[in-house]
């Protein structure tokens, strides 16, 4: 792996960002519109209960909001960085190049990294200032559950990266489409006991699921649960060998079709 | 069949390629020499540009194998690449990146750790310097087709694949585009694979032809002996009797 041709794929991608002031919408817009929802929703639905400490709720929802902006910007900085390269017709000349698809990879995480920094500290930034939440009370906690759901989002976006290489365009709805598939079901805001009976198995199948439970649990001062942490990292190894494989095999049937024909 | 001067930088041999019920590529066998300047030539659907694509490693072979510069797709693709460049006239520059950031991001790529003199060597060859500041979608499709042949010989390639260089560009800009072409193949040693339409500057620019019909390669040779073989005056007549050949068999 070249380091330099890494670099060179994280910069052009600093440029677009630059230039494009729509792409600050999700780095910024949105991770300011969750924090206040979420924590108004809290804050609001905690003080009806009769004894409810509003604050406490609101701390439940915004550490769930913050920490599925981690998984939400991992996930559309890699995928939406390689549909710029379809909207752009660069793809071809992308391929023609020495440009392994490691590198690529590598140079649009690496600026993913960039872009989930942004919004997290946006989001993070913005809960503390406004309802005096901080992620950081979490402790060390947040090592763990951080880095599990940076490595599940970049995996769900190989799996859309598969699905444009396959499909086209067309699939470019998925980035966001799977990521709303999850949010529900892996108990961002609640319990998986929560959910309706049926939507459980499929819920402790997520990764996410377990990331969530770790996290809430250490809110209530219980302190992280490692069997979550396990279950999590396991399942999570599972879908990121899932997803390189279905990348592979998606690239091959991309190179076997000459579907490249799509995007000039 | 003309052999190729020189050490080959490209060989090709028995490529395939079926698309459902069409047969792109039939069987064709190339092979480019260290500085030889080589027309692909063909009517539409000739599959010259399915060729080109399993040249490059973007579209993987049914059959047959590649090999650029001793190195065999698509293994050692990402080696290959370090001696191919590639330029097509239909390719737009990406969005929101300035010319001379276009030029340095693929001379990265290429590997060149600061591409600054080799940018400025390729602008200025092709007389385009004062587009270094210049968005990619403000360019005009000339504009566009220069800086596409500069960025594709930033790592002076051993072989440069061009794809319609000239198509849709004024005479002007075009004469341009083959002058410089000529003159890096000239101080480089750099073997040039062009396909294109205009028959007048494939004779100008290239001393050997290979015209493909079918998926098949049909003619191999200088200009002249091409249009002897079939027994026309020239390369023009020789593509207009493929391309009717084509529209009765379609097959």
């Amino acid at each position: 792996m070249r380091w330099v041709r890494v670099k060179a794929i994280a910069r052009r991608h600093w440029y677009v960002l630059l230039r494009a002031p729509q792409r600050w919408f999700d780095v910024v817009i949105w991770p300011v519109v969750d924090a206040v929802l979420f924590g108004s929703i809290g804050l609001y639905f905690g003080s009806q209960n009769s004894g409810g400490n509003g604050e406490e709720a609101a701390g439940f929802l915004l550490a769930g909001i913050i920490l599925f902006h981690v998984l939400f910007q991992a996930e559309i900085s890699l995928s939406t960085g390689f549909m710029e390269e379809t909207w752009s017709s660069n793809l071809l000349n992308l391929l023609t190049t020495p440009l392994r698809e490691v590198e690529y990879g590598a140079g649009v995480m690496l600026f993913g990294l960039f872009k989930l920094t942004m919004g997290v500290g946006t989001v993070s930034l913005v809960a503390l200032a406004l309802f005096a939440f901080r992620i950081t009370s979490l402790g060390l906690a947040l090592v763990p559950l951080v880095a599990l759901l940076l490595v599940v989002g970049w995996a769900i976006a190989l799996f859309v990266i598969g699905l444009i290489l396959r499909v086209g365009q067309g699939a470019e709805i998925l980035a966001w489409g799977f990521i709303a598939l999850i949010m529900p079901l892996s108990g961002i805001f609640y319990p998986v006991s929560a959910l309706p009976g049926a939507l459980q198995p499929l819920a402790e199948a997520l990764p996410t699921t377990h990331i969530f439970e770790g996290a809430r649990g250490v809110l209530a001062g219980d302190g992280l649960s490692w069997t979550e942490v396990g279950i999590a990292t396991a399942e999570s190894a599972v879908l990121v060998c899932g997803a390189v494989a279905f990348l592979v095999a998606m690239l091959a049937v991309f190179r076997k079709r000459g579907y490249i024909s799509r995007h000039v | 069949m003309s052999e190729p001067t020189g050490d080959p930088v490209l060989r090709a041999e028995g490529l395939v390629k079926q698309y459902k019920r069409v047969r792109a590529v039939d069987g064709v066998a190339l092979t480019v020499g260290a500085g030889e300047r080589v027309a692909l030539l063909g009517p539409n659907g000739a599959g010259k540009t399915t060729t080109l694509m399993m040249l490059l490693g973007v579209i993987s072979p049914d059959r047959g194998w590649v090999e650029v510069c001793g190195h065999r797709l698509p293994h050692r693709r990402s080696e290959a690449m370090e001696h191919v460049g590639f330029a097509a006239g239909y390719l737009p520059l990406p969005e929101r990146l300035r010319v001379g950031e276009f030029l340095h991001l693929f001379g990265q790529l290429y590997g060149i750790l600061d591409p600054t003199p080799q940018v400025e060597l390729g602008l200025a060859r092709f007389n385009i310097t004062h587009l270094t500041s210049a968005m990619g979608n403000e360019l005009s499709s000339g504009q566009r087709t220069l800086v596409g042949i500069v960025k594709a010989t930033l790592h002076r390639p051993r072989l440069l694949v061009l794809d319609e260089p000239t198509a849709s560009l004024d005479p002007d800009v075009a004469r341009r585009v083959r002058n410089g072409l000529g003159r890096l193949c000239a101080e480089e040693g750099t073997a040039l694979l062009v396909t294109s339409h205009d028959m007048i500057e494939v004779e100008r620019l290239c001393e050997r032809v290979v015209f493909v019909a079918g998926g098949r390669v049909v003619a191999d040779g200088t200009p002249t002996d091409v249009a002897a073989h079939f027994g026309r005056a020239d390369l023009e007549e020789v593509f207009l009797h493929l391309a009717e050949q084509a529209l009765e068999d379609p097959t």
